[in-house]
């Protein structure tokens, strides 16, 4: 039984990795724009469509691919930024979860048109492979998705921490207004920092791909699952949705374990628990939900 | 007296905003509250009006401790304040907005709508009745937080600096307008920097600095009075 | 009703401050519903009409918390949801008549709102709209698992058994006007909300909670009257889709899809009017019935690729929505000045 729940765990570990970048992205866009972008979902979808269709069509592996959906996703995020968050961010946080979640309906919905309702999947000779380390078995995509998750975080870490660009991201995140000041061009702060984030979700689509099928509403499920880690770990803070999504990777794991019907109301109602009883999340600033976004 | 302060302290992190301040209010004065930039002030409304508990002491209004009660419920009481950067509903117009107000006594459009004229009558925003409240200017902004805040029906008023941006001929209307609030048996507090208004409109003046009150009294007892002088050395503060 | 007098005064006065024109128009919605569903026989436009009706009527009942007290909630389908499912399963297992049914629906509902949403309203902008979706998700995942009570996925039918008491019609017009009836009377209700206290404590807490506050509103409160007035016909048009569908399943109706179409016809009409989300479900309906009818599986979702634009169009270029728009370049035109101008989410805090 020990190695059961052991499995268990290192399973949602490992997953939980891949959440951390999903939800890295989201509360990196929210600590510095201030906006929840609701269609931070259909940008994975996007990515693993990419994924998907780079192999059927040319027979690039996922990993292979990684750096051209990337890339792809990073132009997706200039052009959404351009097109449609810098309009709306002076408009009251209501209109911008209107706007964020049209554009989600509009993606999703382009997908279901152009891709039709059919579930994708790719199979390459990694995506049954595994590797055993003592008594556990660990899936070697599953363990790939983990450890590329955290090396990239590892690499935001320090580009937020070293580079100039990445302080300013830093600066316009604690206060606009002092960035302004300081001569730091918000605008493009803004941009860079929702390409980048939008970027990150492309190689958590790229990971994902051997894992799951790709089909038109797989961005609504996982980005649930990243408002949830999101808001467990504190709007706008990274170390918070990196070791939230570790903590939700696991309870979803062992929720999936004991209740598989019930895996996803135990952390909705985590979710709900969180927000109802420390909104700020378990790393968050408190107060910060309260003024909404300023 | 209507309202009874006792040894109010309030502290923000580790910066006491109020020390220990007492003082009393008589029903239908005009009492005038003072001080440099940083005094304490607002803070004071804020504790007062319910938006802020104190850390320590107690305030009884008419009778009743509600040192622990929220602004909605004081309003009730009849204790309405404005604020010092005014709050106006922008997308609701003038008459809308001084409703609002009024609708705390009534729950009928029509007697709401009444009370509304009535004291926008007062204040001499009639002419803008149906003007949206985000298009007025700075003058009327502050006659219009007045305006609602009156159409409650308090006992007690807190205005906080309605005299700030004036130029000289609005400062002398509002000034009248203050008259005739306290004539309908409002009784008021005010915060203001403006020294010739307050000192003029004042029955009594009270001020602080750096959270402790530290006079009390006439305006001429208190305007001589060297702990107050001294406060303001250096100060900057307005003769209009 | 009585003339009030000078020192009482009651809160239904509203009724005489609601302007002579918005009757005029509703009556005239009425008329127009009417000669339809007596002249048209072709059961596709008899249908398309009651969806028009049904969805303005939701999507009213919606804009009460969404629109008027200004909290963008995309969780209504869980008051949806449990309308429908309470008055079928009241129905089918006990017998009940559905009319019943969706009063106790409707009341369930009720409560089921004031117990999530009180604790929410501390939250502000998107963590209260997040608290709503988890809600909606976790009623639609229990709602799957306790198959043996509500049959699970397979979903609910609703047996044809035509009768009055029953709530089930042979006659398409009989829905036409039991949906009408709805719609006028969310119409009425959201005219009466807009005039009274209610409304104006709403305007005045959506545009600024501390200034409200100061006034004496006790904003928590006033909220949670919004929530409960609007899940409360929110659940009553859960039977409603239940009888005239005749068919229920947790997807459909616990959806988050659905939550967010309710919210998208309002915004795209005006959300905080009270013609907006009738404008706007009157707008965006017929797309998608005539879309879902004509192209079927093949170009399925089409409609809603371009709701999504439109929606993100109009928050950008009009943010106040359609209707509003509409009025305030007509006013323009015209050269007048419009009574009470259309409260808008734009802006403020």
């Amino acid at each position: 039984m020990g190695v059961i729940l052991a499995q268990v765990a290192v399973s949602g570990i490992l997953l939980g990795g891949v959440y951390a970048l999903i939800s890295i992205g989201l509360t990196l866009i929210f600590g510095v724009l201030r906006v929840i972008n609701f269609a931070h979902g259909e940008f994975l979808m996007i990515a693993m469509y990419a994924s998907f269709w780079l192999f059927q069509l040319w027979g690039v592996g996922p990993y292979g691919s990684m750096p051209v959906v990337v890339a792809l996703l990073f132009v997706v995020g200039v052009t959404v930024q351009f097109l449609v968050i810098r309009p709306i961010l002076k408009a009251s946080a209501s209109m911008q979860i209107a706007a964020t979640v049209g554009l989600s309906t509009l993606l999703q919905n382009l997908a279901l048109v152009t891709m039709t309702a059919n579930y994708r999947s790719v199979n390459t000779p990694l995506s049954k492979a595994v590797v055993s380390a003592g008594p556990l078995l660990l899936g070697v995509s599953r363990l790939l998705a983990f450890l590329v998750a955290l090396t990239i975080t590892g690499l935001l870490f320090l580009f937020l921490q070293r580079t100039y660009l990445g302080k300013a991201i830093r600066c316009t995140a604690q206060d606009r207004t002092a960035a302004l000041l300081m001569g730091i061009n918000i605008d493009r702060v803004y941009l860079v920092t929702f390409a980048i984030g939008s970027a990150l979700v492309g190689v958590a689509g790229a990971l994902l791909m051997p894992l799951y099928p790709v089909f038109p509403t797989v961005g609504a499920y996982f980005v649930l699952v990243a408002f949830v880690v999101v808001v467990l770990g504190g709007l706008g803070n990274l170390t918070g949705a990196l070791l939230g999504g570790f903590i939700i990777g696991l309870v979803e794991a062992f929720s999936g374990f004991y209740v598989p019907e019930l895996k996803e109301a135990v952390y909705f109602v985590v979710f709900i628990i969180v927000l109802l009883i420390r909104p700020t999340g378990l790393f968050g600033v408190v107060g910060a939900e309260e003024v909404g976004l300023k | 007296m209507i309202l009874q302060a006792e040894n109010l302290t309030k502290a923000f992190g580790g910066l006491a905003a109020l020390k220990e301040v007492s003082f009393g209010i008589e029903e239908g004065e005009i009492l005038g509250l003072i001080g440099p930039n940083g005094a304490g002030k607002t803070t004071l409304f804020n504790v007062i009006s319910g938006f802020f508990r104190p850390d320590q002491g107690r305030v009884v209004f008419a009778g009743e401790t509600v040192s622990h009660l929220k602004a909605p419920r004081l309003c009730r009481s009849g204790l309405a304040r404005t604020f010092q950067v005014v709050k106006p509903f922008g997308n609701l117009t003038v008459l809308q907005n001084v409703m609002v107000g009024g609708f705390l006594r009534t729950a009928d459009p029509g007697l709401a709508r009444e009370r509304a004229l009535e004291v926008m009558d007062l204040v001499g925003l009639s002419g803008r009745r149906d003007t949206p409240a985000k298009s007025l200017t700075i003058s009327d902004r502050k006659r219009l937080e007045v305006a609602r805040a009156l159409a409650t029906r308090p006992r007690l008023l807190l205005l906080d600096e309605v005299m700030a941006g004036l130029n000289p001929a609005e400062l002398v209307q509002m000034l009248e307008i203050l008259k005739r609030i306290r004539g309908q048996g409002v009784t008021l507090l005010v915060i203001e920097h403006i020294m010739a208004a307050i000192m003029t409109i004042s029955e009594r003046i009270l001020v602080l600095h750096h959270g402790e009150k530290i006079a009390e009294g006439a305006p001429r007892e208190v305007a001589g009075d060297k702990r107050v002088i001294n406060a303001y050395l250096g100060e900057e503060y307005l003769l209009a | 009703m009585s003339v009030p007098t000078r020192s009482e005064g009651s809160m239904f006065s509203a009724f005489r401050f609601i302007p002579r024109r918005s009757l005029y128009v509703l009556a005239g919605v009425a008329v127009m519903a009417t000669v339809v569903a007596f002249t048209v026989k072709d059961k596709f436009y008899l249908h398309l009409l009651i969806m028009m009706l049904f969805y303005a009527a939701v999507s009213s009942a919606w804009n009460i918390v969404g629109g008027f007290a200004g909290q963008l909630s995309l969780g209504h389908a869980a008051f949806f949801g449990i309308g429908a499912y309470t008055s079928t399963l009241l129905f089918i297992d006990l017998g009940i008549s559905p009319w019943v049914g969706m009063l106790i629906g409707a009341a369930l509902a009720t409560f089921v709102s004031g117990a999530i949403g009180y604790p929410s309203f501390r939250l502000r902008g998107p963590f209260f709209t997040l608290v709503t979706i988890a809600f909606a998700e976790v009623l639609r995942i229990l709602t799957l698992y306790a198959h043996d009570f509500t049959k699970g996925s397979i979903g609910i039918s609703v047996p044809f058994r035509p009768a009055l008491q029953n709530f089930i019609f042979r006659q398409l017009s009989a829905y036409v006007f039991v949906a009408l009836a709805f719609l006028v009377i969310m119409v009425l209700v959201n005219l009466w909300i807009e005039n009274s206290r209610l409304g104006y404590y709403l305007a005045a807490l959506r545009e600024d909670e501390d200034a409200a506050q100061a006034l004496g509103i006790d904003t928590a409160r006033y909220k949670l009257v919004a929530v409960l007035v609007s899940a409360f016909f929110t659940a009553l048009a859960g039977t409603f889709y239940a009888q005239y569908i005749s068919y229920i399943e947790p997807f459909a109706t616990f959806s988050l899809d659905f939550s967010v179409l309710l919210a998208m016809m309002a915004i795209i009409g005006g959300v905080g009017t009270v013609w907006g989300p009738v404008a706007g479900a009157f707008l965006v309906t017929p797309l998608q019935e005539v879309l879902q009818a004509k192209l079927g599986g093949e170009l399925q979702g089409l409609h809603l690729v371009v709701y999504g634009t439109v929606l993100i169009v109009v928050v950008i270029l009009l943010p106040q929505g359609i209707v509003p728009s509409l009025a305030g370049w007509g006013k323009r035109a015209l050269g007048q000045r419009e009574a009470m101008p259309a409260p808008s989410l734009k802006g403020g805090s």
